[in-house]
């Protein structure tokens, strides 16, 4: 490891995070990101690349990167993964026939050695469409009950709306500063 | 890179724990200025010195010319768009690399015995006292969002005189296949970027 990586593993800074936020293409996640910065949200095309914003909270520098979920893209999420403090998976809970997939693909992240430690919350978004699933329900179909290796936390939400995307980031926030920060 | 750096690291600090210096005895007059010298006073020189070399270094036209051949290569890929490309994530890389690779044999020229596994154990040491603008270079050169800027000024610097060369041309062909490039996520010149 070079000087540079060196300095900065060493040198970050206290209470600030790095929030990765992952899931299938069109669950919302750059929504959500720019539904936080207070940002326009009505000409959101898909993210080909990715995004990276950085929001106070409650005290907290917040860098929150937001990778393109389309299936080609996928293999670049681990490009991603280096010095990650929390996972935030958000799901289409209206897409009932990507259920599997998007449990497939969480499952495979839960096993990544770069994101061992990192905190897991689930969104389950657009809870404001009609025929959405509940958060209990998502719960179920992504097993997430079998998650032993990580903190983790299933918030539902709308990024439309805005609704309960505050109480999901705080939990986060909350449960990365009881991990870490208490450790000085 | 990052279990291995990980490792490092803990076993940096964990040597740190036991309050006992491990030191490199493998090189013989190093060994013997230190015992002379009795420790901290010799040893804080030494890193001031290598501070103080690394503050040369960058301020060195031949370090502004690395950099500028670095950005003369990729500034192209870079567009001001807010949705980044995975390409800027291996051009970065391969810039932190370059940077310290520079660094690490410069430092190896004007330092003979210089080791850089020594040098961050003793970034260790103080890393509560790491002030300075020295130490907020040195992060900007990995921060991400500092490279895209510095990317798109080099870039906004060149576009810039390109239209002044240009006057009295008209530039529609140009604007026309740029924003036929800008739709693709992808780079599609410059070499080693490699998806996964």
């Amino acid at each position: 490891m070079g000087l540079l990586t060196i300095l900065k593993k060493m040198k970050q800074k206290e209470k600030e995070v790095r929030l990765l936020m992952l899931g299938l293409d069109n669950a919302g996640k750059t929504t959500i990101l720019k539904k936080f910065n207070g940002e326009d949200i009505d000409t959101i095309s898909p993210t080909l690349g990715f995004n990276i914003k950085t929001l106070e909270h409650r005290g907290f520098k917040l860098n929150i990167w937001d990778v393109g979920g389309q299936k080609s893209l996928r293999s670049y999420w681990r490009n991603y993964f280096e010095s990650t403090d929390a996972l935030i998976w958000v799901v289409d809970s209206a897409d009932r026939m990507r259920l599997n997939d998007c449990k497939k693909e969480l499952h495979a992240l839960l096993v990544e050695e770069r994101l061992a430690g990192a905190t897991l919350l689930v969104f389950a978004n657009k809870q404001d469409l009609p025929g959405s699933l509940t958060a209990k329900e998502i719960r179920e179909a992504l097993d997430l009950d079998s998650i032993k290796t990580h903190h983790w936390l299933i918030q539902d939400c709308s990024a439309v709306t805005g609704d309960n995307l505050l109480n999901g980031m705080d939990w986060v926030v909350n449960d990365i500063a009881s991990r870490i920060f208490t450790m000085d | 890179m990052s279990s291995n750096g990980n490792n490092h690291l803990q076993s940096a600090m964990d040597s740190n724990d036991d309050g006992i210096e491990d030191m490199d005895f493998s090189h013989g007059d190093h060994f013997e200025e230190e015992d002379l010298a009795m420790g901290a006073s010799s040893k804080d020189s030494g890193f001031d010195s290598v501070i103080g070399h690394i503050e040369d270094i960058i301020m060195e036209e031949s370090f502004q010319s690395t950099q500028n051949g670095f950005l003369e290569k990729y500034y192209t890929e870079f567009e001001d768009t807010e949705e980044n490309k995975f390409c800027y994530t291996d051009i970065h890389k391969e810039y932190i690399s370059l940077i310290e690779t520079y660094l690490d044999s410069e430092l190896k020229k004007r330092i003979p015995d210089f080791s850089m596994p020594e040098f961050s154990k003793q970034l260790q040491e103080r890393r509560k006292e790491l002030e300075g603008e020295i130490f907020e270079i040195l992060l900007t050169f990995s921060d991400f969002m500092a490279f895209k800027e510095m990317l798109l000024d080099y870039k906004a610097d060149k576009e810039g005189k390109t239209i002044d060369l240009s006057g009295g041309l008209t530039v529609m062909p140009v604007q026309e296949k740029l924003s036929l490039d800008g739709d693709s996520p992808f780079c599609v010149s410059g070499k080693s970027l490699h998806g996964p």
